[in-house]
Parts: C-alpha cells; structure tokens; sequence
C-alpha cells in the first residue's frame, strides 16, 4: 500500500527535522566544560566556595582571603602524596606590542590575564626561552607574541600601563609574573592547585583534602575540574546550549507541523483508494492502522537518514558555532549515545505525532467515496476543528495579555512564544475557514482584471479550501515566527537601549577598546564620572543562600549623581559616601541608614560597611555603590566600564569615545549580536523548513491536478496560460498565508511592546525587520512558484489530445 | 418456493436539502432470490445506482430495510457493517476500482486479508483460473487492459463465497469483446455455482445475460421482465415506457452516481 512517490514528501520531511535534532543534540552532549590547559597538570583542585546564585549567572567562586589561602596551602602540602599545592592567582594584565593590546586572540580570556609562575607549573607550562620572573618588574610572556627576553614590554594593568622586562618565554598563553607580585595583584585566591607525587592516588589524596577542605571548598578531580573554566567559556557555552536546545524544540515543532500537513495532504489525496478499500471491506480502524503503519515506516526510514545526515553534519556546524560566538573555542564535537537514541526515536514520534489528524479523518472516509470522481471538496471545516481552533486562539489570546503585563522580561519572552505557538496552531486549524472569506477580500478591488484564468484561481483557490489550508498552513507557520521574533528582538533592543539612554545625563561616554576594562590612569586621563564594577559576596544568615553575588559600583558620589537621571535617593545622604566603610543600597535591600553591613570583597577579606544612604532600585545599574577607592583597595584587579564625560575628549589607551544613543545602544551589542545570530538562525531553520513544505505540498498537488489541467487546456488554453494559472495560484495561496501568519504575529508583537513600555517606562517603537519578513515570504514565494510552475510545465508537454479524465463513464 | 437472498422492504434514500432535495428512491420493494441473475434498468437519475449502494450496503436507505442473507442492516453499526460486507457480499465496480500498487493476486485477496484471514495460494490462484487470468497473478493492475483488469475485479469479489455479488455498470468502461467476456462470466457464475448476482446496467445488450430485469424511474419499480429475456425485448420496453408520459411530475435530474 506504500507508495514511494507519495511518501517522498513526508520522508523528506521527517529527514530534515531528525537531521535538526540529532545535530543539535549531538552538539548539546558535546558541549561539556573543558579543563582548563592552565590547570592540566594538577590532578587535584580545590575549589573556593560556590556564590549562592543561579548557575546561568556566571559569577565566579567566593575567593579566600590572604590568610586563609597561606593556611589551605599549607596543609594541603603537607598531605601524603602532594608534591606542591600551588594557589593559583589571577589578575588582569595584557601586554601592548607596538603601542596596542596584543590581539593575539580577543575572545580568549585567558590571553589578557596574569598568574604568578607557580601557577605555571600547574598547567605544564615550558619555558622555551631565558629565566622564570623573580623580582618586581619581571614577566614571562607567551612565545607567540614575538618578543625576545631581556627586551621592555608594557603591561595594562588595572592602575594603568607599568613597564616591565621580558625574562623568558613560554609556550602558552597569558603573562606570568614573580609570586610576590601576583600576591600583591591577586591577593584572593580562587584556585589551589596540587601536583601529586608520582603513583599516588587523585582520589585518596581528594578525599584527605575534603577532610581539610571542609565547607570552605570543593575538590575536584578528574573531569569535574571542567568547572574551572573561564567563566566566559561557560557563558559562551550556556548561550549555544540555549541556541541548540531553541533549535531542536523548534525543528521537532516545526517537523510535526509540517509532516501533518504533508500526511493530511497525503490522505485527502487519496479518498478514492481508501474509499475502495472500506468498499471492500477494510474497517475505518483497519484504515487508521494502515495510515499509522506508513507514517512508522516512513518516519523511522527518515529519521535513519536525518540521523545520518545530521551525525555528518555536527561537526561543521560545531566549528560554525565556535566561529560565531556559541561556544568556546575548548569546544569539541563528541559522540554520545543519548543523542544517537533520541534522534532514532524522534523519527517514528514525530511522524506518529503527525499522522494522528490525518489517520482520522482517513477513518471517516466512506466506501462510496470509491465511486465518485469528485474532485471537488465538501464540508470545508468540521466543528471539532472550529472548537479546537477557537480554543488555540483564546489561549493564544489570553498569553498575549499575560505577555503585556508581565512584570519580568524573560517571563514576557516566554509567554510571547507561548502565545505564538498557540495562535499559529490556531490559525493553521481554523485556516479552511478563514480562506474562504480571505480570498473574496483580496479579489474586491480587483473584481475584473485576470479575465478567465483570473476567475479559474480564484474558485480554484476559494473552492478546494483544505488544499488551500495546507499549502498556506507552512507559510503561515514561517511568516508568523519570523515576523513575530524578529520584531520581538528588534523591538526589544530598541527598548532596553531607549531606557538606558534616558537614564544617563551626560554628553559623552568613554568605553574599553579592545581591553576588558580601563585602568585607573585612563579613567584619571579622562576627568570624568566613573564607574569601577566588582563582585561581592554577602552572607546574610537570615536570608540564604551564602555568598550572594552582587555587583557592587565603585563611585565618586558627586559625579555619579550628576549624571545619573534616574538617581533617587529616600534616606540618608549620597554625599556621605566617602571613607573607607561606606555603602549605598537600593530600597530592595531592606535596610536603614547608619546600620552595619557585612561583605566579602574580592581580596576574600570581610569587611563591615556602615549604610550611609538607600536609594530606589531603578536608580542604579548595580546591586550597590560603594567608594571608588574601596573597591580600589579589595580589588587591584578591577576595571573601569564606563566613564562619563561632559565633553567629547581624545580617549586613552585601551578606550574609544561615543554618545549616549551609541553607548545606549551598543552596551549590550555582543550580547545582541549573539541573540541577533540565533534569532536569524532560528527563523532560518523555520523558512526554509517552511518553504520545504510548500513546495511539497504543491509538488503533491501537482501531480493530482494533471488531468484538471489538460481539461482547461483542451477548453482552449494556452500551454502558457495553464502554467500562468497555476503560478498565480501558487502566489495567491502564499499571500494568504502570509497575511495570516503576519496578522497572527502582529497580535502578539503589539502585546509584546505594551508590555516592554510598561517596564521601561518610556514609549517604545514596534521595530520590524521588513528584510526578514521580505526574505522568508520571497523564499515561499519563490519555491512556491517553481514547484508549481515546473511540474505544470512538464507534465504538460506532451499534446493536450490524451483522454483528460482517464475513464469516461 | 424460492428462497431470497436479499430482501428489499420500503426503500426510501433522499438527497439534500430543502429546493435541492432530491428523492433517488421512492418506495422500492422487491427481492433477489438465490442463484439468480438480475438486471437493474432504468435512465439516469432513475435511482438504480442507490439502489445497488442501499442493498449493498454502502449506503444507508432512509426508510425501509435491507435483509441479506436473513440478516437486517439496519441493526448493523459501521463496523459490523463493513464486516458483513466483507464476508457476505461481493462488489464489482465500473471503474474496477483495483489498487494500483498491488498485484493482481494481492489485489484478489486483499479482502480476506483485511478479514485477518491469509487465504492459501492455491485458493487465489483457483479464483484467477475461473476468470481466466491465471498467468496474470504477478501484474499490476497497470499492465492489465480493461477486460482483464475486470475480471481481476470480479475474481476479487468472489473470493470470499460472499451470499451475493453486486455489479454497478461493471462493461461501462469496457469495449464490447470485453463486455462479452465479463458478462459471459457473471452468467457462468450463476449457472454453475448457484451464484447470486445484482447488476445495474444501461446496456439493454448486457441485461440480456439476466435472468430478470428490473426496470426503475423516479426511484420505483415501474416494469419488470423475466423468462426469455432479449436485448430487443429489453429495449422494446424501454422504448414503450419512455413514449408513454410519466404518472408522477418529471423530477429534476437525480444524482448521477
């Protein structure tokens, strides 16, 4: 009963989806956190405290302070079988070659930091060239920078550039300075690493370490070392994580969508024949089971080629992610079995999922149908199918209010993909029913112009309603998403960068230029208003978790409250922001004025601060303001984000100049580059999937058309006009679903901005990307025609005088 | 006393609604008795189409009953319904209505097999040696002509010993060599095995293999022939009954199936 002509389609379809999934899984259980090089050779790694966040937060551990560090140093060495426990310390420094940072590698964290030379030893560092630094002003610096020893170098630290002299090379990346040095840089230690002995046990010696250790670590071994990495590589990683699993959800949502409409197309196609086999004596569920049967075959048959397909295809797309920013450049394809068995599944699941509809309404067909050549359709729409529809669309509905009022942006985003989904399947149920209407509205203006083959689509396409449905039903899908995430990101940004520029008062803005951060000298060369970003840690017993992180913004209060707009403050007084044990907290804190306030800095020393005055939370971009030179003195690693300025000045070293708007709009720009990325991805995998399934459909549809077609032309129609009517079938079909599908999305992208202008509390412009938009309808348009056109044209090469119907009754 | 396989009580069959609403049966009360051959006459529009699909099965009257072989469908759910059709009755259609991608053993065993019965070949190859087509068991219905195509059809139907077998124009697309043939078939069916057969046709030619003929218009009974019937008898009374104005108001033209 298996046709394979008839099952090309379907098979295609589930093919393209499991190959979807399968890349995208495999990618996902290649994406685990990688050892990093400079920790390679110790077999043991005590970890500092876990901060008490979410772990998509990317905050790095609780560090120990000087004493503590010198104490776990010294009574891990002296554990049997450690050669050395060496503290790993990090700081901020990065070598100018000819006046600039070395861009050896920008997205490297790892090439802009400095370690004491101990630490070399913990990644099996070669000394390719002269001595190891032993005195202040010494460095040794990776091979592949191009400097020799005993030559001058510059480091950008965080005070400012420092003159150093080159005393040996590696073959690694990053600077090593002498120990004493990097004690005084780094003086809170994240890391220690222990070198064993030869022949002695990683794991004996973590579980004497634990019993040392205590709450005040962890140890790690083996491959759970990987969560050492540089806190960017994670990051990097979470957003490609969020990018693939985005990607197979997608591609399994979009597969069923379409393998459906292929199956239904399929089963109406195909009346005639199930009509026969009821006459002769098949059950409605013998005919149900038959259809399940051919969609388990096709769907398993296509989910071994995607599998296939999608197994070849992991690692080029695996470096196409590392080339544009998903993952870190540690990343490495693997293969793992769960992906294997998931994607073998997702073959039959999805077809199944698919067929459900169809097999339905296979069932209903009755044994008469074998004996009528009726082409044409009846009863457009059932009435479980107009509940069902309506039910979507109210869902939908009702999760756009829920996007409009919804006080967080993530909870909004989600929502509004709900309310998508759920209107997009609405609109895709209820399509049969809404064409109809639709195409006597397109066709009112232009009532006369098309003469006959203008009369011929428009009943062709107002008549054959399901057909109709489900050729537009892939267009609609696509349109729809495209408009709608499209516009989302876009009116997002657009959004987020008008808030943030409303809340700064100030003419220019001095941002890092290649570098992570300005340093003190460059801030002091410019003679503005800065912001010196660092992370602390609060423990508050009656508020858990431990080691809260948060973002503290070292200050100089006149300044900030000059040219923060949105500064507001409730109790207390900016001004007494001064001293060494000052602290500014926003509303959320719960906190008076004049009360103590304990916290961890990054030197992993505790201090108690004294709360001088609260603030609303909306007033800063941080979780708390304390004095400049405190940050200064617990953290000498700090970086200066953002200077503000008054007047445009000639930037530093390491830092470029730009307005408002511009900083307004580019403060996230990688982030926004990377979530443009995905989107377009995103919307690429849904077009062309979309645009895969129109074409099938009217390729299907086609070859049912033949004899309908030699009747026009035996009525006297040219080859020419024949294949016109079906191309301006095709496009009208395409509009169709692209209005709807643009309409559906309009919804949700209104619901959206009520709910971003509520937030920002500006007025926000809907931004819709017509370049997209334009792109995935041509695309449609496009495959559409040709898939129309060219089997029309073929088929109708040979001369019209071929009985049309086959059989004269 | 004869016996009837298949009693037909009262049919009444209406389509659509309201200025479309067309009455395609009007009453119509007869039977078929066992081992007969019958022919089922009349214009298009005259209901003979219905007829066959009510007494058959695949169609549901909306007055009157149906009995075939002491079973009434009307008690029948769809299910039970299919079964019975399956088991008890034999269908050829004009179209021959073969399934393309089969063969032609597979297309004649097809109804066992969806019976959950898988019949032995000796069986399937027996019902293709009755009409002749033995050496055709492995081709598709594509590579067959219409004739043969026909009688894979006819092999098809009978191969479950169904009580009856129904023929709707079964030589409508079919040439005269092949009519003969097919027809020549349907009437060996009879004579030699006790077959019950109900054709409708509008070849006066073809009800002359019957052992009675039905003549129908505006859904009833309006003539019936049986003994020596010829095609010129046939058509006489055709003629006759033509010329001679209607007693019911001419209906307007009736679904053509």
């Amino acid at each position: 009963m298996l046709s394979i002509r008839r099952s090309v389609s379907a098979f295609v379809a589930v093919a393209i989806g499991v190959t979807l999934v399968a890349a995208a899984t495999l990618l996902l259980a290649s994406g685990r956190p990688q050892v990093p090089d400079r920790l390679a050779r110790a077999a043991v790694v005590v970890q500092s405290p876990e901060a008490g966040a979410s772990p998509d937060s990317f905050v790095p551990t609780r560090p120990w302070s000087a004493t503590t560090t010198a104490k776990l140093v010294g009574r891990l060495a002296a554990l049997p079988g450690v050669a050395a426990a060496v503290p790993d310390r990090t700081f901020y420094a990065q070598p100018l070659v000819d006046g600039r940072p070395a861009g050896t590698d920008g997205r490297r964290e790892d090439a802009h930091q400095g370690h004491g030379w101990a630490s070399a030893r913990l990644g099996g560092l070669r000394l390719t060239a002269g001595e190891p630094p032993r005195r202040p002003g010494e460095v040794v610096v990776d091979r592949a920078l191009g400097l020799r020893p005993g030559v001058p170098v510059t480091l950008l630290t965080a005070a400012g550039p420092q003159a150093y002299t080159v005393t040996g090379l590696v073959d690694g990346p990053g600077v090593h300075v002498a120990d004493e040095v990097a004690a005084t840089l780094a003086p809170g230690v994240r890391a220690i690493g222990l070198v064993l002995a030869a022949g002695a046990d990683p794991e004996r010696v973590a579980t004497a370490a634990r019993g040392i250790v205590g709450a005040d670590g962890s140890v790690l071994t083996g491959d759970a070392r990987g969560a050492l990495e540089p806190r960017n590589d994670a990051r990097t990683r979470w957003i490609g994580m969020q990018v693939l699993t985005a990607t197979a959800a997608l591609a399994g949502f979009v597969t069923v969508f379409v393998v459906a409409s292929t199956f239904a197309f399929t089963v109406a196609q195909r009346r005639r024949e199930l009509g026969l086999l009821r006459a002769v004596g098949a059950t409605g569920r013998q005919v149900r089971r038959m259809v399940y049967g051919e969609a388990l075959v096709v769907g398993a048959a296509g989910g071994i080629a995607g599998l296939l397909v999608g197994g070849g295809l992991a690692p080029l797309l695996g470096r196409l992610l590392v080339d544009t920013g998903f993952e870190p450049s540690t990343f490495k394809v693997g293969y793992e079995h769960w992906p294997v068995a998931l994607s073998l599944v997702a073959g039959p699941v999805i077809s199944l999922l698919a067929v459900w509809s169809a097999s339905r309404r296979a069932a209903r067909v009755r044994p008469l149908e074998a004996l009528r050549d009726a082409a044409v359709e009846q009863r457009p729409i059932g009435r479980l199918r107009i509940a069902t529809g309506a039910l979507l669309v109210a869902v939908g509905g009702a999760l756009s209010v829920g996007t409009a009022t919804a006080g967080e942006a993530r909870v909004a985003a989600q929502y509004a993909l709900y309310a998508v989904m759920a209107l997009v399947a609405g609109a895709t149920v209820l399509a049969p029913a809404v064409v109809g209407p639709l195409v006597r509205m397109l066709r009112w203006p232009v009532r006369r112009p098309g003469g006959a083959i203008g009369m011929l689509v428009r009943a062709g396409v107002s008549t054959a309603t399901r057909r109709t449905a489900s050729i537009a039903a892939p267009v609609l899908l696509t349109v729809a998403f495209a408009v709608l995430v499209a516009g989302m990101v876009r009116t997002t940004t657009a959004a987020y960068a008008a808030g943030r520029a409303d809340n700064v008062n100030a003419g220019w803005i001095v941002v890092p230029d290649r570098a992570p951060g300005l340093s003190d000298q460059a801030v002091a060369a410019t003679r503005g208003t800065a912001l010196l970003p660092t992370t602390v840690y609060e423990s508050d017993p009656n508020s858990p978790p431990a080691n809260r992180p948060l973002t503290a913004l070292g200050v100089d209060p006149a300044g900030f409250a000059a040219a923060n707009r949105a500064l507001t403050v409730v109790a207390g007084s900016l001004n007494d922001l001064s001293g060494d044990d000052t602290v500014v907290l926003p509303a959320s804190a719960n906190r008076q004025p004049a009360e103590p306030y304990a916290l961890v800095f990054a030197d992993g020393e505790s201090v108690s601060l004294r709360v001088v005055a609260v603030v609303t939370d909306d007033s800063i971009p941080g979780d708390l303001l304390l004095p400049r030179s405190v940050v200064r003195a617990h953290d000498p690693s700090a970086l200066t984000s953002t200077v503000y300025v008054e007047d445009r000045i000639d930037p530093p070293i390491g830092a470029r100049i730009v307005d408002v708007p511009g900083w307004a709009a580019e403060a996230d720009r990688a982030e926004d580059r990377l979530v443009w990325l995905f989107t377009l991805l995103l919307i690429a995998v849904s077009a062309g999937y979309g645009a895969v399934a129109v074409a099938n459909t009217l390729l299907m549809a086609a070859a049912g058309r033949v004899a309908d077609l030699r009747l026009i032309r035996l009525a006297g129609a040219t080859r020419r006009q024949v294949i016109w009517l079906v191309t301006a079938e095709s496009a009208l079909v395409v509009l169709i679903g692209a209005l709807l599908g643009g309409a559906v999305a309009f919804v949700g992208l209104l619901s959206i901005r009520a709910g971003l202008a509520e937030q920002a509390g500006v007025p926000v412009d809907l931004v819709l990307p017509w370049s997209v938009v334009g792109g995935v309808v041509g695309l449609c348009l496009l495959l559409a025609v040709l898939a129309s056109a060219l089997p029309t044209w073929r088929s109708l090469r040979p001369g019209p005088a071929r009985s049309p119907v086959g059989i004269v009754g | 006393m004869t016996t009837h396989t298949v009693t037909l009580t009262g049919l009444r069959a209406v389509y659509g609604t309201g200025t479309r609403r067309v009455t395609a049966l009007d009453g119509v009360t007869t039977g078929f008795a066992s081992g007969t051959f019958t022919a089922v006459m009349g214009p298009s529009g005259s209901g003979k189409s219905t007829l066959l699909h009510c007494a058959a099965g695949l169609d549901r009257p909306a007055e009157g009953t149906v009995t075939i072989d002491g079973t009434r469908l009307d008690d029948l759910g769809e299910d039970e319904l299919t079964r019975l059709r399956r088991d008890r009755i034999g269908f050829v259609f004009q179209a021959f209505n073969l399934v393309t991608t089969l063969t032609t053993a597979q297309n004649v065993e097809l109804p066992l097999r969806l019976a959950g019965r898988r019949p032995p070949a000796r069986d399937v190859a027996a019902a293709l040696d009755a009409v002749g087509l033995a050496d055709r068991a492995g081709h598709r219905p594509g590579e067959l002509s219409g004739g043969e195509q026909q009688r894979v059809a006819v092999a098809r139907a009978l191969i479950t010993r169904p009580a009856v077998v129904f023929a709707d124009e079964p030589t409508g697309a079919l040439d005269s060599a092949a009519s003969r043939q097919v027809l020549r078939l349907l009437r060996a069916l009879v004579d030699d095995q006790g077959q019950t057969v109900v054709m409708v046709t509008h070849d006066p030619a073809a009800a002359a293999y019957a052992d009675r003929v039905l003549l129908l218009a505006d859904g009833r009974v309006v003539d019936e022939m049986d003994g020596e019937i010829t095609a010129a008898v046939v058509a006489a009374r055709i003629a006759e009954r033509e010329a001679r104005p209607s007693e019911h108001a001419a209906a307007p033209a009736g679904p053509s199936c």
